[in-house]
């Protein structure tokens, strides 16, 4: 498949970026595409590091987000995303081009492990706690993978599928007794 | 000596008795004035000095992400509005252009799209004040807060007087917007238009080069271009750094490469040239609302499309089809084919992202935030270090964080 994407025409910057990829992540690479927004590449876990010291190399010097999805009931179930740009420390003209683009990584079912990126970037440090706060897919690597939004001993995942709206814990009710789950909406 | 191990679970900070330390942990927050809502920062002092400075987050969360899972399309604007609280019409605009983008919809009227462009530089110039009366008082000054609040509350009037919210607008549709202006909002917009210069004038002539501002801010929390882009900064943070980043100009969205107006940058990358971006930033986005009144074009405010807005309420008064579009929407909502997209908008606070995931039904998947202040918040971790305590404070302040968006 990755032989047929071809960049988005006005996609100047990140022409040759494909093929580098490519031979980077080898047996790693799944699929790559060419969309609206941006290219994407979707990778298995261990091609991380390669593909990421290609898009460096290519200029992709910010990391605009980590984030997770959740695509129960699909197998491979989870993904994350990571998504990069071309801003340049140097930049003076705001009109100048900027590229974009998106890396899906899919991490195995049972026990999601994806390697960190803190090496590479310092501000991968909370939004990988967050992802693995919630969606239990843990940063390999990562120096201090603890929850961030969610309390240090909850239980759970929120943000996965097959977690409740509502919850899995019991209602609080003022003067220390404890309710009954609150009925969900459907 | 009393054991205080049991209060921190960070393995480097060490309370055990004996403990051979110059250094004292401090907790700062989450119910301190100058955190801007609930933010704590455990901080390592050296006397007064900053050696380490970790923010803890959370208090906020109330899972905006999750809820939106479980509403329709057009429902989730409500929520999705009460994420970054100073700014929602920034959210909703993101969360709407992505939705939009998935359908394939790029003939929203140009009347919509001057509003839309309208009220969210309102929201930036709202939030902008809402910030710069906040940092003034962290940093003692009382009486600008008030200039700034009393703009401030003019733009909630106009807003109030369009939507019927002060706060939470969720005034933006998938197609559109909401409902027309109504009558009388020219003339409010009029008045503001020509109330807000002098205003930021008074504003700038007492804080811009006044002494203790300078000397509070000049040289505090300073970061490099390099730093700032390693550390994820955008919006007014990056671009106190010298980097021209500004999304409205790279990926023009709403029609604002139509628009004549700077990107204000400084090299400083301390707290003042944040300071002085920000305040920039307003008379920028003044000048868009001017030229947005200008051009103020007439005809529809959504598309015309009866699977994605509902009819007009005198139709549905009478047509039976009209009537069965509307409870459609109403009951069902409507399908978005299946696939993902990241859109993102300038927030005031930088780069607002939304990743939006679509399996073809009608609610969304996954939305995926990039809170901006997430990651401008987190470079707290490397701008203090170094600083004084009261220092903090100010680069705090600087950063212009909004708990509602950290937490979500």
């Amino acid at each position: 498949m990755p032989e047929t994407v071809h960049p988005h025409p006005d996609r100047a910057t990140t022409a040759g970026l494909m093929p580098a990829l490519e031979l980077a992540a080898g047996e790693g690479l799944l699929e790559a595409a060419s969309l609206d927004d941006m290219d994407e590449a979707a990778i298995l876990p261990g091609a991380l590091h390669a593909a990421v010291e290609t898009l460096r190399s290519f200029g992709f010097m910010h990391l605009l987000d980590v984030g997770g999805t959740d695509h129960l009931p699909l197998t491979p179930r989870f993904e994350v995303s990571y998504h990069f740009a071309t801003i340049d420390p140097m930049r003076r003209d705001p009109k100048a081009p900027v590229s974009r683009f998106r890396l899906r990584v899919f991490p195995q079912d049972q026990d999601p492990v994806v390697p960190s990126l803190t090496k590479y970037w310092p501000s991968a440090d909370w939004a990988e706690r967050e992802v693995y706060d919630l969606f239990g897919v843990r940063f390999d690597g990562h120096p201090d993978l603890k929850r961030i939004l969610m309390p240090d001993d909850w239980e759970g995942h929120p943000l996965r599928k097959d977690y409740p709206l509502r919850g899995t814990r019991q209602n609080f009710v003022p003067g220390g007794r404890v309710g009954p789950i609150p009925p969900t909406r459907d | 000596m009393i054991d205080l191990s049991a209060y921190t679970d960070n393995p480097d900070i060490n309370l055990s008795p004996g403990a051979a330390s110059d250094t004292l942990v401090l907790s700062m927050g989450p119910q301190h004035p100058s955190t801007h809502g609930v933010l704590r920062v455990m901080l390592k002092l050296d006397g007064e000095t900053v050696v380490e400075a970790e923010p803890e987050l959370g208090f906020l969360h109330t899972g905006i992400e999750k809820q939106a899972e479980n509403l329709f399309w057009q429902q989730a604007v409500t929520v999705v509005d009460r994420a970054d609280y100073l700014a929602p019409l920034s959210n909703s605009l993101c969360y709407v252009l992505a939705a939009e983008r998935l359908l394939g919809i790029d003939n929203v009227p140009k009347r919509a799209q001057v509003q839309r462009v309208i009220f969210t530089e309102l929201t930036r110039i709202a939030s902008h004040l809402v910030w710069l009366g906040t940092h003034a008082i962290d940093l003692g000054a009382m009486s600008n807060f008030f200039y700034a609040f009393e703009m401030r509350e003019r733009i909630l009037r106009i807003m109030e007087f369009v939507t019927g919210a002060r706060m939470h607008q969720s005034w933006f549709r998938i197609g559109g917007v909401a409902l027309d202006v109504p009558k009388g909002f020219l003339a409010l917009l009029d008045e503001f238009i020509v109330a807000f210069p002098p205003r930021l004038a008074d504003l700038r002539a007492i804080l811009e080069g006044n002494v203790i501002m300078m000397d509070r801010l000049v040289g505090v929390g300073t970061i490099d271009a390099t730093d700032a882009i390693a550390w994820g900064l955008t919006g007014p943070s990056l671009r106190a750094t010298g980097v021209a980043y500004d999304v409205r100009k790279a990926f023009p969205y709403s029609g604002y490469d139509e628009y004549d107006f700077e990107v204000p940058t400084h090299d400083g990358g301390d707290c003042y040239s944040r300071f002085l971006v920000r305040v920039r930033e307003m008379h920028e986005a003044w000048r868009i609302i001017k030229q947005a009144r200008e051009r103020f074009p007439g005809g529809p405010v959504t598309i015309d499309d009866r699977k994605i807005v509902s009819p007009p309420k005198t139709e549905i008064q009478h047509s039976m089809e009209a009537l069965i579009h509307h409870f459609k929407l109403v009951s069902s909502g409507f399908n978005i084919p299946e696939g993902h997209i990241y859109n993102c908008v300038e927030s005031p606070r930088g780069e607002l992202g939304m990743y939006v995931t679509s399996a073809g039904g009608n609610k969304p998947w996954r939305v995926r935030w990039r809170p901006p202040s997430f990651y401008n918040l987190q470079a707290l971790k490397r701008l203090a270090p170094g600083n004084l305590i009261a220092d903090v404070v100010a680069i705090i302040g600087s950063l212009d964080p909004v708990f509602g968006e950290v937490d979500r």
